[in-house]
This record gives C-alpha cells, sequence and structure tokens, in this order.
C-alpha cells in the first residue's frame, strides 16, 4: 500500500471494537487504545451513534473515555476505533540493526560513561604485559626463598613453596597477536605447604606514573585487570592489588576452569577512596599473581574490597600449582587499566616497550646483540674513564655489574668505579701504563644496569 | 648474600658508590641511593650488624 510520510510503526491493523458496561452513575471510562481526540472513536448507546465533542456527548484524550452524562446501567455501549493516537513504539530486544542508523549519527553524548573501553595511548599500567622483553635471559631458577628478576618488570617471589623454573615461552594463545607468555614450571613439589609457604609473580607500579587512579580520593578510579592464563592444574587463583605506601590490598578470585587450555580472565577492583599513593619514582602499588599458599594466608575470608592487609584475608580458597612436578602455568597479556571494562591488550612497538623496561633494567651488551667497547685515554698508571649515556633516563641511579669474559688493553681489567646518574654512567678502569685503553666484550656479556623497583 | 661491601674512593674522594662482592663473588658498583634497591640491601646487611669497609680513600 502506497503512503505519503514516515513509515509506520507498526503494521496496519482492523479496527478494534471496546463493549463499556454502564452503570448510571460512571462518567469516565478507560479505552484499550489511547485516542489523540474523540473524532478518533466512533460510540455508540444503545446502537445510536453519540457526537463527539466538547459539549456534546463524549470527549476522549489518551486512554480516557468522558461521557458528558452517564449511560444508565441498562445500555448499550461500544465504540469503534477509527484511529488511534501515534504511539511511542518500543523496538522489540535485539530488532535495531547497524543499517537502521545513519551514518556519524551516534554522539558521543549518547553512549553511557565508562560503557566503552578505555582507548588511550598508554592506558595498560603493565610494562612488558606482553613478556617479550628479556634482558636477563629467558630461563630462571627460582630461588627457594626470595626474589627473583625474570622477564623485565616480572619479579616472581618464593617462599619454600615447592621449586619451581620460570622462563619466557612461546606457548600463546591462539589468534590473539601474542608471540610470548611467561610460563611457570614446577620442579619440585610441595603438596601440603607451610603456613608462611606461597608462590607469587609480582609487578611493581611507580607511583609518579599511576596518581591518574586518584586513589585516597572521593573520585579514585576503578581498575581492571585482564589476562590471559592456562594450566594443566585447574582451580583458583587469587589476583591481588597491593598499595605498598598503606598496606593496603584487595583480592579477586579467578578459576581455570579447563586443563590446558588458553582462557582470558577479566577482574575489575573499584577504586580505593582510602590511601593516596606517594608521587615518586618508588613503588607504590603491586600486581600480585599467587599461585599457591599456606595457612597464613588463607584461614580467613578473602578480602574482595579494599582493606588494611591481613595477611589471613588475602588467598583464601587458592589452589596450590606447586602440588605436583606435573605442574605448569602460563600466563600472558596482562594488561591493567583504569575503568570497569577491559579493553584489547595494548600492543607497543618492540622499541617503545622496550625503552619502557630500560627505566628499570638495562643490559649493554650481547644481551641487546651488542658489542660493548669502552674506552679511553690515561697518562700513566691512572684512571681510564669512559662515559656512556642511557637509551632511556633510569628510574634512579643504577647498580651495575659485568657479566661475561671481558678483554682490556692496558688497563688491571674489570671495574674499579663507576658514578651514575639516571641518564649516564662513568666507569673507570684502573690502567697499567700511559696511552689509549680499552675494556671490550666481544660474545658473552657486556654491563648490567639495575635501577629495580 | 652480601659478602662485602666497600666504599669506593677515587683520587682520595669517595664516588659515593660501594663496591658490594656476593658470596658468589659476583660484583655489583651499588650508588649511595636509597631508591636503589641494592643500596637497600647494603642498609639491611648493615642493620644485621655487619660492617662496610671505609679505607678513606688509600686505594
Amino acid at each position: 500500500m502506497a503512503y505519503i510520510g514516515n513509515f509506520p510503526a507498526e503494521k496496519y491493523t482492523t479496527f478494534s471494537k471496546q463493549t463499556f458496561t454502564p452503570d448510571g452513575s460512571t462518567t469516565s471510562f478507560t479505552l484499550d487504545f489511547s485516542v489523540a481526540n474523540e473524532n478518533d472513536l466512533e460510540l455508540f448507546v444503545n446502537n445510536v451513534r453519540q457526537e463527539p465533542g466538547s459539549g456534546k456527548a463524549y470527549t476522549a484524550s489518551g486512554t480516557t473515555l468522558t461521557m458528558s452524562e452517564a449511560p444508565g446501567s441498562s445500555d448499550t455501549m461500544y465504540a469503534v476505533f477509527q484511529g488511534k493516537a501515534v504511539q511511542t513504539v518500543t523496538p522489540a530486544s535485539n530488532s535495531v540493526t547497524s543499517a537502521m542508523i545513519v551514518d556519524n549519527a551516534i554522539t558521543s553524548s549518547k553512549i553511557a560513561s565508562g560503557a566503552i573501553a578505555n582507548q588511550s595511548a598508554y592506558r595498560n599500567l603493565i610494562i612488558n604485559g606482553d613478556m617479550s622483553i628479556a634482558q636477563r635471559g629467558t630461563s630462571f631458577a627460582l630461588t627457594a626463598s626470595g626474589a627473583t628478576y625474570t622477564l623485565d618488570r616480572m619479579r616472581h617471589i618464593t617462599t619454600n613453596l615447592g621449586a619451581f623454573t620460570a622462563s619466557q615461552s612461546t606457548d600463546v594463545p591462539t589468534g590473539q597477536g601474542f608471540a610470548n607468555s611467561y610460563k611457570i614450571d614446577c620442579t619440585t613439589a610441595d603438596a601440603s605447604p607451610y603456613a608462611t609457604d606461597s608462590m607469587l609473580i609480582q609487578i611493581r607500579l611507580e607511583g609518579q606514573n599511576i596518581q591518574h587512579l586518584k586513589k585516597g580520593t572521593s573520585s579514585a578510579e576503578s581498575l581492571t585487570l585482564s589476562f590471559w592464563v592456562k594450566s594443566n592444574k585447574t582451580g583458583t587463583y587469587i589476583a591481588e592489588l597491593f598499595d605498598r605506601d598503606n598496606t593496603r590490598t584487595i583480592s579477586k578470585a579467578y578459576t581455570i576452569d579447563s586443563a590446558n587450555t588458553w582462557e582470558k580472565k577479566t577482574i575489575t577492583y573499584e577504586g580505593d577512596t582510602t590511601g593516596t599513593l606517594d608521587n615518586d619514582n618508588n613503588a607504590s602499588l603491586d600486581v600480585h599473581f599467587w599461585f599457591g599458599a599456606g595457612s597464613d594466608y588463607t584461614s580467613g575470608t578473602l578480602s574482595t574490597v579494599w582493606t588494611t592487609n591481613v595477611s589471613a584475608n588475602r588467598l583464601v580458597g587458592i589452589s596450590n600449582l606447586a602440588d605436583d612436578t606435573a605442574n605448569e602455568l602460563y600466563i600472558t597479556g596482562i594488561q591493567l587499566e583504569v575503568g570497569t571494562s577491559a579493553s584489547d591488550f595494548e600492543f607497543l612497538p618492540y622499541d617503545v616497550n622496550f625503552s619502557r623496561c630500560a627505566r628499570y633494567f638495562y643490559y649493554l651488551g650481547v644481551g641487546n646483540a651488542q658489542c660493548v667497547w669502552l674506552t679511553g685515554y690515561a697518562s700513566g698508571s691512572d684512571w681510564m674513564v669512559a662515559n656512556y649515556n642511557f637509551p632511556t633516563i633510569m628510574r634512579t641511579n643504577s647498580s651495575l655489574t659485568q657479566v661475561g669474559t671481558w678483554s682490556y688493553g692496558n688497563n688491571s681489567g674489570s671495574i674499579g668505579f663507576s658514578r651514575q646518574s639516571p641518564t649516564a654512567t662513568t666507569f673507570g678502569f684502573l690502567s697499567s701504563g700511559a696511552g689509549q685503553q680499552y675494556a671490550y666484550n666481544p660474545s658473552d656479556g657486556g654491563v648490567q644496569f639495575d635501577a629495580e623497583l | 648474600m652480601i659478602n662485602t661491601v666497600e666504599k669506593i674512593y677515587v683520587y682520595g674522594e669517595w664516588t659515593e658508590t660501594y663496591k658490594v662482592t656476593h658470596n658468589n663473588n659476583k660484583v655489583w658498583f651499588v650508588p649511595h641511593n636509597e631508591d636503589n634497591r641494592h643500596y637497600q640491601e647494603i642498609l639491611e646487611w648493615v642493620a644485621e650488624g655487619n660492617t662496610i669497609t671505609d679505607n678513606g680513600g688509600g686505594e
């Protein structure tokens, strides 16, 4: 049927009839359909059509029919709807398709705050969350009790819970763009942890980099942690945020549901209105991935809201990755971002990712495919001094150590002193005679600079 | 595990650096800076009753 105007909200339907039951006193009746006015319906009393209009037999508006006089209880009364008021029609669920929306018609004001995941650059507060940077090496035997710095920015802490190796793996979730994951492999089982035992990956965040979280204020931001994980050992594990400046924690449990299957986990932590974070270059907030612990951490009630740290409430219900040497676990794509939803993992160019890691640890040498030559001049049995500028500003004055086999020319060998700033270092070698001096590592080492949190 | 800690002097002037030798003979040069984690380890080592070697620049 051809027509002019907007497409109707509903298809055309047959006229509708409504019968009323007058009682001799009622003058107001409720209509089955809303009408614009009394002309949209024909009203009959005892089969005699009534005249519509104000001061006439009846008026109507919306779903209210008003008679000028109350029909008698023995009268018959019915209405035939000739028209119906234009309704506000709510489309059926899942009925509006993309094609029904005009291009570029959706404005930002129509989108609820927080409904769209954060897409800003550097939204991921975790550096090296894709586990691609491994300056210290690719495989580590974890110390039985203490911290081992493994892949860049990853600090693995074990406290007498079995024994593990950590390594950079190429086992990754299919189709997600990752090249590496962090693998934990149990090498000595401990099925009955002592009360103080534990094992976790710790990622420390620098205070001045997370001031925008507004922690400790009424505007504190929620945080969402997302990551991919896979293990043969299914069960419950804990991802915790730890406020180092105020000793406050929040723990969230997640479950590895299927053995040997990559699963993406998303966890949201509400903002903490208590405890501001120091605005400096020290560690203020930790992300902890716990994989087993003794009763000192598990005997209470899991603290799923921010609270002052109580050890017994941190890891309640956690599984034990150490209970079998067959156990292994992989994790990658770790992203912590402001908001209540997880965006896609933020992949950074390699050089950017590396540079961010090098703020905390930098390996000048074969660890980064460089041949190290340090040269200088000495006038006699004196100090040869060489300077080196770091590729990025380091977090603080770094420690340094020589690694590998070096060759020396005209000096006593090995670094005799160093002096540091966050942007450069000075090496000193004690010369054995006048002239050009050098220290050289061609193949198996270099100098490591450590400014880790 | 730290074995020895020695203040490093050059031309009689302290470089504000420590030479730290660990039990496995690994040597680190550590700045006198409380933000540095190795310096924090030195402080803990001293708190345990150990002493930093200070030759006063007589290298």
